[in-house]
């Protein structure tokens, strides 16, 4: 037991870095100033907050080219917005219609799915007459079943009314493989640590399909910090606008590892432009399996009339092995290092109640994630970092300062280096041609 | 976490109907407050929905506080039913037991760990989630935790000490979903 107690305290500390944003304190002062006119605030405040969610997911997109068929979904306004609102206003996707009823009385409905070479979106509505729908616990993660596979959902979201009888959801799942025709929707329902299972069968219809506007691939590589980034393939349909690539190959990786110079990609900073303008990001990926590291990131859908596409590499982030012991002396001031590139600055080394507290400088986006204190060739595992402050100085550059707590004191101190994180910004354009 | 006495002349100074006051109430604890809507809400833009919801309930309902020094208390627990009410309204749900890929939230992708643990989490009822997401993320004791949630301190106990079992049926690899 103390172990997961000790996880959750561990995660709780990541916690303490969560700071509130700059407008917090704007967003309190409008919310009172619309008070005194609104009499019922409460209500008024929740399609602002849905917008704001949704409005991050897809954002607005034309696209009037398609043909006119199926029906238009009821009912989800407040689920779709922009580039899915408009097709759905078009009657693209496929509906369906199909229920299933729990015992208790609860009724899951799919409506339709909208389905391109990106995305199957599924549509559906669950009702509780009793109106407890907050009380139940849906194990949502549903499944799609194929005939040879099943298709997992990656994200979703959701409106209920205020009477808490029905909830309206969309959910995003990979597209079906294309010799799919049978699909099967399954769900279950928690109450009272009772689970039941439901499953709503389905023929998928590939003539309502939406395909894909553009599906080229790319052979473009960039190098960064000592590791290159291949960008493999766009895809652009209807609803969205998707980058593949690749970071290390399976043999790259194992060739590292063996080095013991392990690279472990974090996250990386990339801007798709579309006719000069910023195409909005929805979401990102990167996995390590046996294909190596590999990536895709979503956009949303490009503009119709696209005259020239790139792709920008702004920044990158990653966990380095690091091997490097520093000796440290007590009363230590403003020693400076260099690792990979990144300044350190140790400010201060001092003892206190029988433990060793070392004050360090990097910039905001460093950080050590495997750091030991070898005291008297004894290892000395970190206990916490406190008192973080952040500096900002003229030049734009954050500089973070923390104290590491050590347990223990002793008279010989090395700073045993194990591992680091930090990004680099670039500004690498890739120009993508249209023509081919 | 040690609760800061609150100003009871800020309190007194809101209750007459000064948003200033009250603003500041807030603001000098901006970080606990933001921290506690977070915990429960786990994005900003939902974090500072609920804030706004709950300034306005504060300012509706404060004449009715009857002791001053209870704002703290009082207020988070308005806080923390904004927060629920956000939820339920959209029951955004996030795949945590079963993300093929692994999105990034923030500068750095999250540990393995974490993720494993956010994913046993999210398989506990909410009312377990929560105690144990106060006790643990946020460090409050359970006296803090019984006035927020207006549950006797006993039901805290129980419930951090069955969410905490749950959790370790969780890790140590039962299949909740079932299947």
């Amino acid at each position: 037991m103390p172990e997961i107690e000790n996880m959750l305290k561990k995660q709780g500390k990541e916690f303490n870095h969560i700071e509130p944003p700059p407008e917090m304190e704007e967003r309190l002062r409008t919310a009172l100033e619309s008070t005194a006119k609104r009499k019922h605030p409460r209500k008024m405040w929740f399609p602002k907050a849905a917008v704001v969610i949704i409005a991050l997911f897809l954002f607005g997109y034309q696209f009037d080219t398609f043909a006119y068929y199926g029906k238009k979904l009821l009912g989800y306004d407040q689920v779709l917005t922009g580039t899915l609102k408009e097709l759905n206003e078009l009657g693209e996707g496929q509906s369906i219609g199909k229920s299933y009823t729990f015992k208790n009385g609860v009724s899951v409905t799919l409506d339709g799915i909208m389905l391109d070479d990106n995305q199957m979106l599924v549509f559906y509505t669950v009702k509780d007459p009793r109106g407890q729908m907050d009380e139940s616990d849906f194990l949502i993660p549903m499944s799609l079943k194929g005939l040879f596979k099943e298709y997992q959902m990656q994200s979703g979201q959701g409106d209920m009314n205020e009477e808490k009888t029905e909830m309206k959801n969309m959910f995003q799942f990979q597209p079906p493989l294309f010799f799919e025709r049978k699909l099967t929707l399954s769900f279950s329902l928690e109450e009272n640590n009772q689970r039941e299972f439901g499953e709503i069968p389905f023929s998928l219809d590939w003539d309502k399909a939406m395909g894909h506007s553009i599906r080229k691939p790319l052979r473009n590589v960039l190098a960064v910090d000592g590791i290159k980034i291949r960008f493999d393939s766009l895809t652009a349909s209807p609803t969205t606008t998707v980058i593949k690539g690749q970071i290390q190959s399976i043999w790259e990786l194992a060739q590292d590892k063996m080095k013991g110079e392990r690279i472990r990609p974090e996250n990386m900073g990339l801007k798709l432009l579309a006719n000069g303008k910023e195409v909005p990001g929805q979401s990102s990926g990167m996995r390590t399996d046996m294909k190596g590291i590999t990536f895709h990131q979503e956009f949303d859908a490009l503009p119709r009339d696209l005259q020239e596409l790139q792709l920008q590499l702004v920044s990158f982030a990653a966990d380095h092995d690091v091997h490097e012991q520093v000796e440290l002396n007590i009363k230590e001031t403003e020693k400076s290092l260099e690792i990979l590139g990144q300044k350190i600055v140790i400010n201060e080394v001092f003892h206190k109640n029988g433990d060793t507290f070392i004050k360090i400088t990097t910039e905001e986006n460093v950080l050590f994630t495997q750091i030991d204190l070898i005291i008297d060739n004894k290892k000395a595992d970190l206990i916490e970092t406190t008192s973080d402050q952040y500096d900002k100085k003229p030049d734009g550059t954050i500089l973070h300062t923390r104290i590491l707590h050590f347990p223990g004191s002793g008279s010989k101190l090395e700073l045993d280096i194990k591992s680091m994180k930090y990004e680099k910004k670039y500004d690498l354009t890739i120009d993508i041609p249209l023509d081919s | 976490m040690d609760a800061t006495p609150v100003d009871v002349a800020l309190v007194k100074e809101a209750k007459k109907g000064n948003k200033d006051a009250l603003v500041r109430l807030i603001m000098d604890e901006k970080q606990e407050y933001f921290r506690l809507a977070y915990a429960y809400t786990k994005n900003q833009a939902d974090a500072l929905d609920a804030l706004a919801d709950m300034i306005v309930i504060l300012y509706e309902k404060i004449s009715q506080l009857k002791n001053e020094a209870r704002f703290d208390t009082w207020s988070r627990t308005i806080l923390v039913n904004c927060c629920k009410d956000i939820l339920r309204k959209k029951k955004k749900i996030i795949p945590f037991g079963q993300l093929p890929e692994i999105s990034h939230e923030g500068e750095f992708r999250r540990k393995d760990e974490e993720i494993m643990l956010d994913s046993a989490l999210a398989k506990l009822s909410r009312k377990h989630q929560e105690v144990l997401k106060l006790r643990f993320f946020l460090d409050f004791d359970y006296q803090t935790i019984a006035d927020i949630l207006k549950i006797p301190v006993g039901t805290v106990k129980s419930r951090i000490s069955i969410g905490l079992a749950k959790l370790k049926v969780i890790l140590g690899g039962e299949d909740f979903a079932g299947n």
